[in-house]
């Protein structure tokens, strides 16, 4: 009698609503993701073979995981090469946008305008058009025998190149950098605009007092301004590593693709499962250790 | 009020370290300058080389404005992509889902950012989760079990019974759009959600409480409380979904086996445009350079609008909580 007195009224009614309110996600979340989730795990323990009722699945165990790890002939030179362009491109793409989340934080002329250009990549760019335009020179120009690209047609860089003084192996590799460094820009908006936010949430309070106490700007931004950002660098984080792993110039990702239309589900499924998984353990890692290094400094 | 306190602030510090601010601005703008030539770079070179005949091309005297214009690759895009029925379908598979997300999500998060209930743990986890884990991961399932829409088994369980397929196959139909979006695990559903939350965990519950006090029930307070102070967050969250549904382009191609929205066909367009290659190399790139910026002109123009509001509701939303 008493339980369920203390059950009504308003705890109960706000617990009612909540329910009410998740009820849809939680099928959602049941039909369209929990239960692919672990049927694709599943998959990549077994061998799956699609037939006219439906399908048969045969556990194999870890063939599939020996299979792409010690048989495949690309798989490990893709991860590998995956693998290094996110360990570049996420320390960079991190930096790059707080700098400039920084910048555009301050009060200046034309921070409007500046604010709305650096937006842009956030309308534009998620894979098909970056892909086709900053590819559009090289895959046009390439077919005439020039290995022409969108830093090629920056700037002259041979002719940079060669008024240095430098090597002629230098060009290339430059021209390299500045391909990267462009798609890297481009990748930087959503996070830029996190940063922001971030930094617009922390309290002005914080400063002033800062401020009284005769910090320099140097000191506010390592005491205050990055250690109230660190949830604002966890979530940063995390949606970067989703846009790396899911960049459509990744080749495992392909590969993996390639496998599920001839398919061969369970190993493609083996694939994306072991390079997530490694990436993700990357990133907790640096996660980690970003924690570890910040906590020490901050107690 | 509070606009103008930060403004004041700066102004008397600027006075004691004048010398030093001024150097500082001068870096400040060269750095945005020069970073924001990267970003502008691809766009001017693609509207440019939209708009250049291909004589240009040789001419080693033009390099971004040509002395004469043509919009014949225009033309010549709009028909390779079939831009017009493209744009229909981005419209009836990825906006209209967009839209349902918008919705959906801000009545998912504000139950989460609001409510205790049992379970909510498990719910936080979840998010967690849809965040982490792309579609990209578990496309396989998906379109297995698409192929043979089923609630728990149910469908399965009579077939097995009775032998009668009550399953139908929703590849190739907007429900592969529509019913992850109207269940809050559509096109990074995580992340808007996640947006949605912090925001209404911000949101003073007062008024709320006042509500419910006179008697409002769940979907009148929803509706006529706590939406109409979240215009701020909706801007937000309505560009991010709006963008990314526009650019996607890899569930369709998973889901669909024709009429593709126009991402699919910017990301095809190599092998469209080798399917119907009547012009060289250099109309080549005219022409996706005409066809990138047809694809993205809707969105520039909706942004062009919006751009004002959603660089302010940034400062406001406090995503970050």
């Amino acid at each position: 009698m008493r339980t369920k007195k203390k059950n009504r009224g308003i705890t109960a009614l706000k617990a009612r609503y909540g329910w009410i309110c998740v009820a849809p996600w939680a099928l959602g979340l049941v039909l369209f993701f929990i239960w692919p989730v672990i049927q694709s795990v599943v998959y990549s323990f077994c061998k799956v073979n699609l037939s006219a009722g439906g399908m048969n699945i045969t556990f194999l165990g870890l063939d599939n995981f020996k299979y792409i790890f010690m048989e495949n002939a690309n798989y490990l030179d893709f991860m590998v090469e995956s693998l290094v362009k996110f360990l570049y491109s996420f320390p960079v793409i991190l930096v790059l946008s707080l700098i400039l989340a920084l910048i555009l934080n301050q009060r200046f002329r034309g921070r409007l305008f500046f604010r709305a250009l650096y937006f842009l990549p956030v309308i534009i760019a998620s894979g098909a058009v970056l892909k086709t335009i900053l590819s559009s020179t090289a895959a046009g120009v390439s077919n005439m025998q020039q290995d022409e690209s969108i830093a090629m047609s920056m700037f002259s860089v041979s002719e940079l190149v060669t008024s240095l003084g430098l090597p002629q192996q230098m060009s290339s590799y430059f021209v390299t950098l500045m391909d990267g460094i462009t798609g890297l820009i481009w990748n930087c908006g959503v996070q830029t605009v996190l940063f922001i936010a971030g930094l617009q949430a922390i309290p002005p309070l914080l400063y002033e007092v800062s401020r009284v106490e005769g910090a320099t700007s140097w000191e506010e931004f390592w005491f205050i301004t990055f250690p109230m950002l660190s949830r604002v660098i966890v979530l940063v984080s995390v949606f970067t590593m989703v846009e790396l792993i899911t960049d459509p110039t990744n080749k495992i990702m392909d590969q993996a693709y390639a496998f599920m239309r001839s398919q061969f589900y369970g190993e493609s499924s083996a694939m994306l499962w072991s390079y997530f998984l490694i990436v993700g353990v990357l990133m907790a890692a640096l996660l980690g250790l970003f924690k570890k290094c910040c906590l020490n400094k901050w107690e | 009020m509070q606009r103008i306190l930060p403004v004041k602030k700066r102004g008397s510090r600027g006075k004691l370290k004048r010398a030093q601010t001024i150097p500082l601005a001068i870096g400040r703008y060269i750095l945005l300058i020069s970073i924001g030539y990267l970003v502008l770079y691809p766009v001017i070179y693609m509207i440019s080389s939209s708009l250049k005949p291909v004589s240009a091309y040789l001419d080693a005297s033009i390099i971004y404005i040509p002395r004469e214009f043509t919009f014949e690759f225009y033309e010549f895009a709009i028909r390779t992509i079939d831009y017009w029925d493209a744009l229909g379908s981005t419209f009836l598979y990825e906006m209209a889902s967009a839209a349902l997300e918008v919705m959906m999500c801000s009545f998912i998060g504000y139950g989460m950012a609001r409510f205790k209930f049992k379970g909510k743990r498990f719910f936080d986890v979840m998010l967690i989760l849809l965040i982490l884990i792309p579609t990209q991961m578990i496309i396989t399932p998906m379109m297995m079990n698409y192929s043979q829409m089923d609630v728990f088994g149910i469908g399965g369980l009579f077939h097995s019974l009775t032998g009668i397929d009550l399953r139908p196959n929703i590849l190739d139909t907007v429900w592969t759009f529509y019913l992850p979006s109207l269940l809050g695990v559509g096109l990074r559903a995580g992340t808007l959600l996640y947006i949605y939350i912090q925001f209404f965990k911000g949101l003073p519950q007062e008024l709320e409480e006042a509500a419910w006090i006179d008697g409002a029930g769940l979907f009148r307070t929803f509706f006529s409380i706590a939406l109409p102070s979240s215009s701020v967050v909706f801007t937000t969250v309505m560009i991010f979904a709006l963008v990314w549904h526009w650019n996607d382009y890899f569930l369709p191609i998973m889901y669909l086996s024709d009429n593709f929205p126009l991402a699919v066909k910017i990301y095809d367009i190599e092998s469209l445009l080798t399917l119907q290659n009547e012009w060289g190399t250099y109309a080549s790139i005219s022409t996706k350079g005409a066809a990138c910026f047809l694809f993205i002109l809707p969105v520039l123009v909706v942004y062009l609008f919006l751009q004002r509001r959603f660089v302010q509701s940034i400062d406001r939303v406090g995503i970050t909580g």
